[in-house]
């Protein structure tokens, strides 16, 4: 039962950084190569499909993470709180940017939340680089470590280059590139390697955290059966929303 | 304040501002999926501007809900991991639960029904409202479940000085959670059909061309609210039958929000039973009720915030009833500065979305249901296109 809730996790965790990944690409590219509201407009309509079914990867990660490793849960986000706060404050921007920036016709208010869409995608990013390199040297090393940092720097780039593949599959105009499907699911593992190496190197660690095995079991027994649900509404939104479906054009709601 | 008194000022602030938005889409989501339903069998225009109205008055409300509920969530293990090392091994398997079972499929549903509009065959976006709203009633049901857990740890022992699950079964059928979660389930929908009426109200008093739209949806309002508002008074009384002995009790601060809901909750559920409902052909008409009727619309979310302190307050000085204190819950090592930065953080990034998004509500009802950006066609001027 430690190892079924072992891989959940892993898989949940990696599946952010696959899916959320380019979704925060996205927002911080918006400065590079959305010169202009028309081509920001259009980087946001790519992904605005996506983001609600892929930002809840990282939710469901949080759920996982207080059900499966309870001590863990303190101990990481309040090891590293700071940071947490500062990438939730992130996150909550830059959701916000996407719900309110059409809400208002006018181009100061759209450029002001797009603002804050980059803003929220980099703090994220650079954020998640720190809090990996945190997690693997155990919470033990100062989040303003070299390293850290480092990470930060590298992680941010990843997401970005996953973010701008992203656009080359769906929205190759505005990307000014053009990259397949199978492009696109390369720089997605390659932007869950760095949780997925932290998460492999904390195999050992994380089976001896787990909850005792009636809490794992009681989990499994009301979540197991929906399961299928759970994917068959992921493969929905890919299905729905991939490139060239539908010749109707219609203005996005983000 | 030392650190115990802003962390849970922390908590009180974030969690209202959470459950002000979560209220009302609770009670929004299945009108909206009933209109949405009509819409689908009839095909009118008429039917379908209604359901892209309140629908984005719904989704408009669902942004806030969102983003506070994430700080919420968090919020345990920043400032409570003392609540995590002890009973986290029960406390933390209904949130774990709602985030996979319930908002994760909520979040993934809301997507395909906002960005499926026109796209998805109409009986499968019909059916994705229907599973948001199940969703959403099933994510309250597991938080109500661990909010439960806090005030009566069934289902669990304590051994070697740690909470252990032994019976899931009484976990879930706590006697602090079956009338408490019907009970916020109405008065989501009491408050969602005041808001109904409060903003049918205001447009009827202006007059206008949208009459008959406003006059139908104040009609809906009025029997939604006074069916909402009469369960959550009855579920509210069925309650006191769980209620942890020792509660309301001696000078604990919950008595003053407790006894200003019970009064005028009371009022308003005459108000709503025995005026409004049996005068629902005439009010939208007599322009003179509708000062008074939008005066009601916050009403029902000071009632809300009010049954939630009594029932959080009523906890004092407990974090888990008679087994841990909220003081020994709190993170060691949380320093009043930590919590003070992190506290008008919070305070103000999501105070200013809250107040930016009610500007954003309001403003959408005084434009009316025309130019919605939910489910728009090319009807606008110069899209942004997306394919």
């Amino acid at each position: 039962m430690e190892l079924i809730w072992y891989a959940v996790f892993t898989l949940l965790l990696s599946g952010y950084f696959a899916l959320e990944g380019f979704d925060l690409g996205v927002g911080l590219l918006m400065p590079v190569i959305g010169r202009t509201q028309e081509t920001r407009d259009r980087m946001v309509a790519a992904m605005a499909p996506f983001v609600l079914a892929n930002e809840v990867w990282l939710v469901a990660v949080a759920g996982t993470l207080f059900g499966v490793y309870p001590h863990l849960e303190g101990e990481a986000l309040f090891g590293l709180y700071p940071l947490v706060v500062a990438m939730l404050l992130s996150w909550v921007v830059r959701d916000a940017g996407l719900w309110f920036r059409r809400r208002i016709d006018g181009p100061g208010w759209r450029r002001f939340w797009d603002v804050m869409i980059t803003a929220g995608s980099l703090g994220l990013s650079f954020g998640w680089g720190v809090a990996l390199y945190a997690a693997a040297t155990g919470f033990g090393s100062s989040l303003l470590h070299p390293m850290g940092l480092l990470l930060g720097v590298v992680v941010t780039l990843l997401l970005a280059w996953h973010g701008w593949t992203f656009l080359g599959w769906r929205a190759p105009e505005a990307a000014g590139i053009t990259r397949t499907g199978r492009a696109l699911a390369l720089s997605g593992l390659a932007a869950a390697l760095p949780a997925l190496s932290v998460l492999g190197g904390a195999l050992p660690y994380l089976l001896a955290q787990s909850a005792p095995a009636s809490t794992l079991g009681v989990m499994g027994v009301m979540v197991l059966p929906f399961a299928p649900v759970m994917v068959l509404a992921q493969v929905w939104v890919w299905r729905f929303f991939r490139p060239g479906r539908s010749a109707v054009r219609t203005p996005s709601f983000f | 304040m030392d650190a115990l008194d802003l962390a849970r000022t922390q908590f009180a602030v974030t969690g209202s501002l959470h459950f002000l938005f979560v209220l009302l889409t609770l009670g929004l989501a299945p009108l909206v999926a009933i209109m949405h339903t009509r819409w689908t069998r009839s095909g009118t225009a008429e039917h379908e501007r209604t359901v892209r109205f309140w629908g984005q008055v719904y989704v408009t409300n669902y942004a806030v809900g969102i983003v506070t509920g994430l700080v919420m969530e968090f919020q345990f293990g920043l400032s409570w991991s003392g609540l995590s090392r002890y009973a986290g091994d029960v406390f933390g398997a209904p949130l774990a639960m709602e985030t996979l079972v319930a908002f994760f499929l909520e979040s993934t549903f809301l997507g395909l029904w906002i960005f499926g509009w026109g796209r998805l065959p109409k009986w499968l976006h019909l059916a994705c409202i229907w599973a948001v709203t199940l969703t959403a009633y099933a994510s309250a049901w597991f938080i109500m479940a661990a909010n439960s857990f806090l005030q009566n740890p069934a289902g669990a022992v304590e051994r070697g000085g740690r909470m252990e699950l032994i019976d899931a079964a009484a976990l879930f059928t706590n006697k602090t959670l079956v009338f408490s979660f019907p009970h916020v389930i109405s008065a989501g929908l009491f408050t969602a059909g005041m808001v109904l009426v409060g903003a049918s109200a205001y447009r009827l008093r202006r007059g206008g061309e949208d009459a008959a739209f406003f006059t139908r949806s104040m009609r809906t309002g009025v029997v939604t609210a006074a069916i909402g508002i009469t369960l959550t008074v009855g579920y509210g009384y069925a309650q006191f039958g769980g209620i942890q002995e020792g509660k309301f009790d001696g000078d604990t601060m919950a008595g003053l929000p407790l006894a200003l809901m019970m009064e005028i909750g009371n009022l308003v559920f005459f108000v709503a039973v025995f005026l409004m409902l049996p005068l629902v052909r005439f009010l939208p008409r007599w322009r003179w009720t509708h000062r008074f009727l939008m005066f009601l619309t916050p009403v029902p979310f000071v009632l809300a915030i009010c049954g939630w302190l009594a029932r959080e307050l009523g906890r004092q000085p407990w974090m888990v009833w008679k087994k841990l204190t909220v003081a020994d819950a709190m993170s060691p090592g949380l320093t009043p500065g930590m919590i003070t930065a992190s506290l008008v953080g919070f305070t103000a990034v999501l105070g200013l979305l809250a107040l930016t998004d009610y500007a954003l509500i309001a403003r959408l009802i005084r434009r009316g249901p025309r130019d919605l950006d939910l489910g728009a066609a090319e009807e606008r001027p110069a899209p942004a296109l997306s394919y």
